[in-house]
């Protein structure tokens, strides 16, 4: 701007200049503003006489025609047109005095005699003291207001010219290339330059423009580009009629690129006279193109343009590269589409060419020079080109790497397409080779497909089981368990690891071992049978007890041993003694006798308890009397340092268990406890009513949850490690030294309390003691079965008859000798095929004993066959072992009974006349 | 990966270039007194290429039928000069050299006279400034007019077939303000380029000396 401002002022005035620089001062940035715009300005001094004028800017020039130098020092009255208004004049200065400002319209004339309205805009500017230091004017033609149609004309004439000279001005200083000349004339050897020329040479333009030697053309220019110039220089003074050099200059150590283009004219002979031409500076064009071409190059980045219609189309280099032509500055649209493969879209003029605004396209070539193929994307633009047709620039660029790239993405997609085809077909083999069970099933657990193993192992079709749920198929025992892992499934719990049960469609069981996974939508089952693995495990099982009850045999071969020597022993010396008369003496050896077989006998029984194949005789059992009835065998067992507290609920509930074997376990544990204070203590027998929960009951796998009586035995002992805690229960167990106990004690416990659907708890800490706690079953019935036998006394029969069958000869004929002893009539014998006729006859029976373990058929049969006849026969099973009896409540019907052997002939013949006695109860 | 290996060095390049372009522009100035009209001739610049480049130059940059004007010369340096335009451009050059005084059927006729006339002046102009400025003479044969694809103007089957070299130019021709493209080409053997380079030499030398 400052440039702009200072160009309107002419040199001449130097005064001028000095005034400025205190009028910048006061006005600021704005002044320079104003004065490059296009609005007319008169700056006067009001300090200097008759207020001459100071500055003038190019705009009052144009307006005026007044040059600055024809107007500076004057007062600005000399614009002024005859017959202007002298009270508008006189009337501007008086408003000027007073209030500083003023505006005002005079008419005008202008430097070639026109004349205009003048409006006149005045403002005084003050220095730093208050005094007027400037008159600022702006001034504008507004001759179109007062209607003058002359003055109109004028204006608008007036308004081209400025409008002209404004552009010239403007092009002039925006385009910084503005050319220089130069004209070198051969002849005289002389060059003659104009002042622009010498600004871009760093000449002094007057001594330019009168001439100077022609070596000055080269002066100024690079050093490195100075000979390439004189060979073009000498060329063109040699005749050669076109010159176009770009070459650099380096003024004031600056370097700068210039573009000279030049002629030679010749004389009539031919002969090179004058050699002249232009200079532009094109130091910014070059950077950019410098720029443009390193980006191209670097980027590779081909550019073209093309304008519809022509054959051929303008290029660069990089654009030829990477089609493998060679340079050109333009190339034949043919050309460049030969390179371009047939099947794809041409580079230029394809159909996209018809649409205007941005194009994209890709496409393959074969290199024009290697033949190689490269894969090239094309973006570029179709304009509507000023000349007419449509103009297409753009760029190319090579994607090879970009398109190997997604060929080769191509490629692995479909090599995994193909590798999951495989696994696929590897999954439906698995599928459908599988010998485990595998299921998909919706997340509602209805099965939506299962494999042939289902068919193979179960029976089932798939048609079967699409749509049913999960679980449906599991043996009810396993169901609550299955049915919680279902539900956990469906939440998203996995399953593994779970063993069940589950029928064949022809009723079979078969375990399976079941691993789910709950994903996304479906879960995902996978059954093995594990029918024979749990076989095996039985089979284990069943032979690692079977080593047990050889270790145990072992040991209680002594026991029995001696035991039947004492019985065998005891009878041979009776025997004798009666053999030699001594019959009082006899007495004694028998009575030694049955002592051992009582003990043999409670082995026996201790032993079926233990393995749980113990025939328990459960009944209603009233716990407090029991424990009562015990107290003074207990004093005297635990002797004098221990002292024995029982602690009974009062109102203690009636439970249900084998009196004996609870009386046996009672003592066991009073004998542990016992030894485990061996300087005394104090052991405490309780019993109490409690409801066990389920969680109580976790442990146990027979114990239901409800109510129970609680049997505790405690001890003031040494108690037990963690570790002898985690096996007391097992068998053969033992803290006690060798020989000092069986280790049998607790096991067989354990075992009477499962069978009996009852459950032990043992609660210990080394030092402190030990308590066992166990818990029996609630009776829910009537107590007075309870003493319906215990002071009966065994009473002669009145000749019923008996059906006894039995086949081991020595307990038939004792069974027989006994009834008869008894007085009642004996059938005897000794299988089911004996038996059955008489029981299908006529024959008047009033009881049938039979032993339960028969050859052919058994005695539970038999019964079946007897109530076939006579619904109403009493029965009565004996047994020493009978698995199915086990269970009696399920194994007895209405009106039968059983007595287990080894049995006292005393209460046989109790439980007989009973039985009689009931049966002939209810038929009365 | 270009087919232009360096037969000459820039400066020498240049300075054929402005060789050149003193030939042409003679030759513009004796057109101009032929035809009466405003002609402009100029070489913006020289290639040297193989044979095989050349053949490849003018096959890339023109698609159709060329015709050629054709002139042996022998001196100091011996070889043949083409004066070569695409069919197309011919017989617009045949009618702005006649003025556009000639009915089509008559341009034709003349074609090859016409193309023969004036390549005899561009190609004479060229090679006899050469000498001139190279202050050596040659001698020149009759022109004579070809036609054919880039292949068969280059591979012209003479003792000089393989390892010659071609001074490839491009020229414009501006007459009455229309441009007609062209080229020139210089086909010479090694040796006599090696003596063109050691007078263009001489050239330079002068230059950098006499010339400002």
């Amino acid at each position: 701007m400052t440039d702009t401002v200072d160009a309107a002022i002419r040199p001449e005035n130097a005064g001028a200049a000095v005034d400025l620089d205190a009028l910048r001062a006061l006005a600021g940035p704005l002044f320079d503003a104003l004065a490059g715009s296009g609005v007319a300005i008169t700056v006067t001094d009001p300090r200097q006489h008759d207020d001459p004028i100071v500055f003038v800017n190019a705009a009052f020039e144009a307006l005026t025609g007044y040059e600055a130098a024809e107007v500076m020092g004057r007062n600005c009255r000399f614009l002024q047109a005859e017959g202007v208004d002298p009270q508008a004049v006189a009337g501007l200065a008086g408003t000027l005095e007073n209030a500083g400002s003023a505006t005002v319209d005079l008419l005008n004339v202008r430097r070639d005699g026109t004349r205009f309205w003048n409006r006149l805009n005045v403002t005084t500017l003050k220095d730093a003291a208050g005094r007027p230091a400037f008159r600022f004017a702006t001034q504008t033609d507004v001759s179109a207001d007062y209607g003058d149609e002359d003055l109109g004309r004028e204006l608008r004439s007036t308004r081209q010219r400025l409008a002209e000279a404004k552009e010239r001005l403007r092009v002039a200083q925006t385009v910084a290339g503005a050319e220089g000349a130069w004209e070198w004339n051969i002849a005289q050897g002389r060059l003659v330059a104009d002042a622009r020329f010498a600004g871009l040479y760093g000449l002094d333009p007057i001594a330019a423009a009168n001439g100077l030697p022609t070596s000055a053309f080269f002066d100024a220019v690079f050093a490195a580009d100075r000979l390439r110039l004189k060979i073009a220089v000498a060329g063109a003074l040699n005749g050669a009629e076109v010159f176009a050099r770009d070459y650099r200059v380096l003024v004031d150590g600056e370097l700068r690129w210039v573009s000279a283009k030049g002629r030679t004219y010749l004389d009539a002979q031919d002969r090179p006279v004058r050699f002249a031409g232009v200079l532009a500076d094109i130091t910014e064009q070059k950077r950019v193109e410098e720029r443009l071409r390193i980006a191209q190059s670097a980027g590779g980045v081909g550019s073209f343009e093309y304008l519809s219609g022509f054959g051929t189309v303008e290029v660069s280099d990089t654009f030829c590269g990477l089609l493998g032509l060679q340079p050109a500055t333009s190339l034949p649209v043919r050309t460049i589409n030969a390179v371009v493969d047939p099947e794809d879209q041409p580079l230029i003029g394809g159909r996209e060419s018809e649409r205007l605004g941005p194009a994209f396209h890709e496409f393959r070539i074969q290199r024009a020079d290697t033949g190689e193929a490269r894969w090239l994307a094309c973006r570029g633009e179709h304009q509507a080109a000023p000349s007419g047709g449509v103009s297409f620039i753009g760029v190319i660029y090579d994607v090879t790497a970009t398109k190997r790239s997604e060929d080769r993405l191509r490629d692995l997609a479909a090599a995994l397409e193909a590798r999951v085809e495989v696994s696929n077909q590897e999954r439906d083999r698995v599928w459908n080779l599988s010998r485990d069970l595998l299921s998909i099933s919706g997340r509602d657990g209805a099965y939506r497909a299962v494999n042939p193993a289902w068919t193979a192992l179960l029976g089932y079709e798939p048609v079967d089981l699409i749509g049913s749920v999960m679980g449906g198929l599991v043996h009810p025992d396993d169901r609550e368990m299955a049915g919680e892992l279902a539900a956990g499934l469906r939440t998203g719990e996995a399953v593994t690891d779970f063993d069940c049960r589950v029928l064949s469609k022809d009723g079979e069981l078969h375990w399976i071992n079941w691993t789910a996974l709950p994903d996304g939508d479906f879960i995902y089952a996978v059954g093995r049978d594990i029918t024979q693995r749990k076989l095996l495990e039985d089979q284990l099982r069943q032979s690692q007890k079977m080593e047990a009850v050889g270790q145990l045999t072992g040991g209680l071969a002594h026991d029995f041993n001696n035991m039947l020597t004492g019985m065998l022993g005891g009878m041979d010396m009776g025997r004798r003694r009666i053999a030699e008369g001594r019959i009082a003496d006899a007495e004694r050896f028998f009575e030694a006798a049955t002592q051992s077989g009582q003990r043999a006998a409670a082995l026996t029984h201790r032993l079926l308890a233990f393995s749980r194949r113990q025939s328990l005789d459960s009944r209603p059992l009233d716990v407090a009397a029991l424990v009562a009835s015990m107290e003074d065998l207990l004093r005297r067992t635990l002797g004098e340092q221990v002292r024995l507290e029982t602690d009974v609920d009062a109102d203690l509930w009636t439970a249900v268990a084998d009196d004996n074997q609870l009386e046996s376990a009672i003592l066991n544990l009073a004998i542990n406890a016992r030894d485990a204070m061996p300087h005394g203590g104090r052991l405490t027998i309780s019993a109490r009513n409690v409801a066990l929960s389920a969680a109580r009951l976790a442990k146990s796998d027979r114990a239901e949850p409800g109510d129970y009586v609680e049997i505790g035995v405690a001890d003031t002992g040494m108690g037990m490690s963690p570790d002898v805690l985690s096996k007391v229960f097992d068998p053969f167990f033992t803290t006690k030294p060798l020989g000092q106990g069986t280790g049998l004690g607790l096991s067989m416990i354990y075992g009477f309390v499962q069978q009996s659907r009852g459950h032990v708890e043992i609660e210990s800490q080394e030092g402190a003691g030990a308590v066992i706690r166990l818990f029996l079953p609630r009776h829910r019935g009537e107590v007075a079965d309870l003493v319906e036998e215990t002071d009966d006394r065994a009473e002669g029969g009145a000749g019923e008859t008996v059906l006894v069958v039995e086949d081991d000869p020595a307990v038939r004929l004792l069974v027989v000798q006994v009834l008869q002893e008894l007085g009642y009539r004996a059938i005897e014998t000794e299988s089911g095929r004996e038996a059955a006729p008489i029981l299908q006859s006529a024959r008047a029976i009033d009881l049938m004993i039979t032993d339960v373990g028969l050859p052919g058929l058994n005695g539970r049969q038999l019964a079946e066959i007897a109530r076939e006849s006579r619904p109403d026969l009493p029965i009565l099973f004996m047994t020493g072992y009978a698995e199915q009896a086990v269970d009696q409540s399920t194994f007895l019907a209405q009106g039968m009974e059983i007595i287990t052997k080894p049995f006292a002939i005393d209460r046989f013949a109790k439980r007989i006349s009973a039985i009689l006695r009931r049966a002939e109860a209810e038929q009365a | 990966m270009s087919i232009q290996t360096i037969f000459l060095e820039e400066l020498e390049r240049d300075a054929l270039t402005e060789l050149v372009n003193i030939g042409v522009s003679r030759a513009a100035s004796s057109l101009r007194k032929m035809v009466g009209e405003q002609v402009l001739l100029s070489v913006p610049s020289v290639e040297v290429v193989t044979r095989q480049g050349a053949a490849t130059l003018i096959r890339e940059r023109e698609n159709g039928e060329l015709v050629a004007v054709r002139q042996d010369f022998e001196g100091v340096f011996s070889g043949r000069a083409l004066l070569i335009f695409p069919q197309a451009n011919s017989m617009a050059l045949v009618h702005a050299v006649t003025g556009g005084a000639l009915s089509h059927g008559e341009a034709v006729d003349m074609e090859d006279e016409a193309l023969a006339e004036t390549g005899n002046v561009v190609l004479n102009s060229c090679l006899a400034t050469m000498a001139n400025m190279l202050q050596k003479p040659l001698q020149m044969s009759l022109p004579e007019v070809l036609r054919g694809d880039g292949a068969s103007l280059f591979t012209l089957t003479d003792q000089h077939a393989d390892g010659g070299v071609v001074l490839f130019l491009y020229i414009n021709f501006a007459i009455n303000d229309r441009d007609i493209r062209g080229y020139i080409a210089m086909l010479m053997d090694l040796p006599s380029l090696q003596a063109l380079r050691s007078l263009i030499a001489d050239f330079i030398e002068r230059v950098a000396g006499d010339v400002g």
